[in-house]
């Protein structure tokens, strides 16, 4: 009993995780109708900005503040999200669905190459920004930077939940959501509300990249968590960010389940088939996800 | 003053061409109606002025649109929103996921003054008194009637100058038709505002407004004064449904064949 509630643990703070990945699609795919599948590329490339800007730039001799690494991270962020909106999406607008997915497609390649690039291939140590280790409550061993991150990934969903549907700004984003039309016809400018989708879901891929590797090993193939918050943000509804954190703790527990009790019996081959079982799956039967919009037809 | 359209050409995809040197004039303070048939060119002429043209690929590609003596030809859709110039579109749009009370406050995002935007929450509420009561409803399952309230409650929000209203009487029960007309008259008298108003509904439309075009095969093909146009005859016949004579009802039916041919030519 004690080990199957330490598993639940386990698996609903690496679910919040997946969830924080599956915010930066859905806050992407509000504005633009676009699932970036190069997601995890952006968030390794996010990893890799601070990096630099924090044991990077140590090496080679600059010894920048803490607080100074984070505002160039996120600048770089911005600019990173704005430079893919403007030179890659953009040009693609009104374009039929699979050239933008073939496009997305061809960001993920090229994202990696460029990062093997610039940065190298070699696999390098993240800074540690999270606490290390774990504490106890009662018998139940909790890690540390997992718990802060799934805190984060909480009060964002909130956070963001709450800007979406109660500030100006926000419900102009949440017009653009919904209908590109109205949203012009109402004076909202639809190139803005995209550029700042890019922006939010470039800076979230960021964060998410914190709490996964904080005081861990980075190298290019930790993009793959962009393929396993994909099932997530689908699970959740692909507009909706309370859904994201909620279906990344139901994957996430799903997973170590599955790794747990079925992974003896199958060579280990079940806990990482399940988000794409549950992936196909949500597709087949609820389309829409848990909180995802469903077109309300009226004839 | 007010909107003009001097020989607006539209065309679109650069090969269509829907507005046929369209002249209009739509005077500070007044209800303007257009009528016309289905493909006349009466929502092109609409876009042509808010500038939503674009995302239909479509473009001026002569002529001038005026307001207030500025030129808004091809103008940022946005831009011209902020002029103050607020397109309701037809078919509805209302932001369905959102909630009544989220619609309406879509349509004052450009305003900081919260007092003067729940001072003109009120005025809608006062001209649609329906709508408190559906402020947490989502929109999109709202009944026809109540999503036109919000649709007009909405751009009001914007405290537009120029309101064009597209087909707002489509598919409203003939009742619905007539208290809407009549919230429209009201909130034009009362706000000062311009109204430019599109409709099928010719017989509605016509008894509230102050001047009336009508549109045919992307032309304007006659205007004049609401009384002018109640006493036309191929006004009260077209479009107000009074039946003629026998030989009247087949003249009819030339006039149809050779619209159709002016049409397609």
């Amino acid at each position: 009993m004690i080990n199957l509630v330490q598993i639940l643990i386990e698996g609903a703070l690496i679910g919040l995780v997946y969830g924080l990945v599956a915010i930066s699609f859905v806050v992407i795919y509000r504005a633009s109708r676009i699932v970036n599948l190069a997601q995890g590329e952006i968030l390794v490339v996010g990893a890799l900005v601070l990096w630099t800007f924090t044991l990077g730039t140590a090496q080679a001799g600059y010894h920048i503040p803490f607080v100074v690494s984070i505002a160039l991270t996120v600048g770089a962020c911005i600019l990173f999200g704005l430079a893919l909106e403007r030179f890659v999406f953009r040009p693609l607008i009104s374009q039929p669905a699979f050239s933008i997915f073939m496009a997305s497609v061809a960001l993920l390649i090229l994202l990696r190459g460029l990062a093997q690039l610039i940065w190298g291939a070699e696999t390098r140590s993240f800074p540690a920004i999270f606490m290390e280790g774990g504490f106890t409550v009662g018998p139940f061993l909790i890690n540390t930077r997992l718990f802060l991150g799934g805190v984060c990934t909480l009060l964002l969903a909130f956070g963001l939940h709450a800007f979406f549907t109660r500030t100006r700004q926000g419900l102009r984003l949440a017009a653009v959501a919904e209908n590109h039309d109205i949203a012009l016809s109402l004076g909202i400018s639809v190139r803005w509300a995209i550029a700042v989708a890019w922006i939010l879901g470039t800076v979230v891929a960021t964060c998410g990249a914190v709490v996964l590797l904080s005081g861990r090993i980075i190298s290019l193939d930790v993009a793959t968590i962009g393929f396993k918050a994909l099932p997530v943000a689908l699970l959740g509804g692909l507009e909706s960010i309370r859904g994201a954190p909620l279906a990344g703790i139901v994957i996430g527990i799903g997973e170590v389940l599955a790794m747990a009790y079925l992974d003896p019996l199958t060579k280990g081959a079940a806990s990482g088939l399940l988000p794409y079982a549950v992936m196909i799956a949500v597709l087949l039967v609820r389309p829409q996800g848990f909180f995802g919009w469903k077109r309300i037809e009226r004839l | 003053m007010g909107l003009v359209l001097a020989n607006v050409d539209v065309v679109y995809g650069g090969v269509i061409q829907v507005l046929r040197s369209a002249n209009l004039e739509v005077p500070d303070g007044q209800m303007v109606v257009l009528l016309g048939s289905n493909g006349a060119g009466k929502t092109t002429t609409l876009k042509a002025i808010s500038g939503l043209l674009h995302s239909d690929l479509g473009s001026v590609t002569a002529g001038h649109v005026t307001f207030n003596g500025a030129d808004i030809t091809n103008a940022d859709p946005v831009a011209i929103f902020s002029r103050g110039i607020v397109q309701v579109m037809e078919g509805r749009k209302v932001l369905e996921h959102l909630t009544v009370e989220q619609n309406l406050a879509v349509g004052a995002h450009r305003r900081s003054d919260q007092k003067a935007v729940r001072r003109d929450l009120e005025r809608v509420y006062g001209y649609f008194p329906k709508l408190p009561d559906l402020l947490k409803r989502t929109a999109g399952y709202l009944s026809g009637g109540e999503m036109q309230m919000l649709l007009i409650g909405r751009a009001l929000m914007a405290r537009p100058k120029v309101l064009m209203l597209d087909e707002p009487s489509m598919g409203l029960a003939p009742m619905l038709v007539e208290q809407l007309f009549q919230a429209i008259a009201k909130i034009k008298k009362e706000e000062g505002l311009t109204v430019l108003l599109v409709e099928q509904n010719a017989r509605a439309a016509i008894s509230q407004c102050d001047y009336a075009y009508v549109m045919d095969g992307g032309r304007i093909v006659l205007h004049g004064t609401r009384a002018q146009l109640e006493n036309n005859q191929d006004v009260q016949e077209f479009y107000l449904g009074y039946g003629g004579a026998e030989g009247r009802n087949r003249f009819h039916n030339i006039k149809h064949y050779r619209r159709r041919k002016r049409w397609l030519g």
